[in-house]
């Protein structure tokens, strides 16, 4: 049996990561949730994920500083993508010059997330 | 409220010239601290204003997202009639989504936080995108929405986004205040003045109009010229204030020509270059 794909969400909301997590699990994915930079690091460096949804403002801080602490420690996920309500142009450069593989302005139509999601993780097997 | 304070030496002929200017020197100063105070206190207002809006948007996620997945049978299939509920929460949802970026772009422009990301692009399709974006509103309401823009225009240099911006709240207003069987359009071209060449976009409509003296009116925030309570065109107030806050940002110019009764012809024009 092929192991379900790790999707951590990254997230200060619980509303809004509850919401993701029921998106995800119903359709055939294992789901984290951490609300802080401290806890999405510690997940992601203890079982490797291979979609991680980050919010840019976690409670601890600017949700990019997780890409870079991961990156240190050589546990990156396969796939990041910025879920953020902020579409400036500086801000969208600076995800992407962060590694992001893409930027969505929330909220993403829940039926646009999960095509993107599975074609972004099929991509990457 | 501040208030200058009175000199507490009246200002006469006989006091010296140089302690009269010490005084109005002195008032000056107080004054600029003043204005000072304000603006800061204004800002403070749009930054707050921009915070709040931003973090409405949270929670309106995740309702519309449980709403989507609900909709898209990921928990089951529904009824004709539950999704209809559904349908009515996504709807009303995203619509309140619209209002609050309404209101955070507002509040962005008022706190001097909006720039322009210029590109070239073909402004039909930009026209094209917002028509086809308000058709079923205008079908709705039994509105014709026309627009009439060569597809041999120049290309303009301006930031996308807030172009379409700025046609889609003019859109929304016409199609809102034309009553069924009415015309709206959309035309563009260049035009050339004694300084510059522009293009100069229209939307116009065969609408309610609007007095000659409420042309400068509705350009201010929050103003509808009729605010009864009973109006029947809802919305933020907002979008006409945007509107011109993201043409001038371009270095561009809005008006209108209308009459009551007579529809309405809200210009806008988009210098040749701006960057």
């Amino acid at each position: 049996m092929t192991a379900l794909p790790h999707v951590l969400v990254a997230e200060d909301n619980e509303l809004v990561s509850g919401a993701m997590r029921v998106l995800f699990e119903e359709t055939g994915h294992r789901v984290s949730t951490a609300p802080s930079i401290e806890e999405t690091v510690r997940v992601a460096s203890s079982d490797a994920v291979d979609l991680l949804l980050l919010d840019l403002g976690l409670v601890d801080g600017d949700g990019l500083e997780v890409l870079s602490r991961l990156r240190a420690l050589d546990a990156l996920p396969r796939i990041a993508v910025a879920l953020t309500g902020r579409d400036e142009p500086e801000v969208v450069a600076r995800c992407r010059a962060m590694g992001c593989h893409a930027v969505l302005l929330k909220p993403v139509p829940a039926r646009e997330l999960l095509r993107m999601a599975r074609e972004w993780l099929a991509a990457r097997d | 409220m501040h208030r200058l304070d009175a000199p507490s030496t009246p200002l006469t002929q006989s006091t010296a010239p140089d302690v009269r200017v010490a005084m109005l020197e002195a008032q000056l100063r107080q004054a600029h601290e003043h204005i000072a105070e304000l603006e800061a206190s204004d800002g403070v207002k749009a930054q707050f204003l921009a915070n709040i809006s931003h973090d409405l948007r949270t929670p309106l996620t995740a309702v519309i997202t449980h709403a989507e997945i609900l909709r898209d049978g990921i928990l089951g299939t529904l009824s004709p009639r539950q999704l209809e509920s559904i349908n009515g929460i996504i709807n009303g949802g995203r619509q309140l989504l619209g209002q609050v970026g309404e209101i955070l772009t507002y509040a962005r422009g008022a706190a001097d936080q909006l720039t322009v990301v210029p590109s070239q692009f073909d402004l039909s399709d930009v026209v094209a995108q917002i028509c086809a974006l308000n058709e079923s509103l205008a079908s709705r309401k039994g509105v014709t929405l026309v627009s009439d823009v060569p597809a041999d225009l120049e290309r303009v240099t301006a930031d996308r986004q807030k172009i379409a911006h700025i046609l889609g709240n003019l859109l929304g207003n016409a199609i809102d205040f034309t009553p069924a069987g009415g015309r709206v359009w959309v035309t563009a071209r260049f035009v050339a003045t004694d300084v510059e060449r522009q293009c100069l976009v229209e939307v116009g409509d065969t609408g309610i109009g609007i007095d000659a003296e409420h042309h400068e009116l509705v350009f201010r925030e929050f103003a509808q010229v009729d605010s009864s309570a009973s109006r029947p065109h809802h919305g933020t107030g907002l979008g006409l204030t945007i509107a011109r806050r993201l043409v001038e940002l371009h270095g561009g110019r809005i008006w209108l020509e209308s009459g009551l009764g007579e529809g309405s012809r809200f210009f806008f024009t988009i210098p040749y270059v701006t960057f």
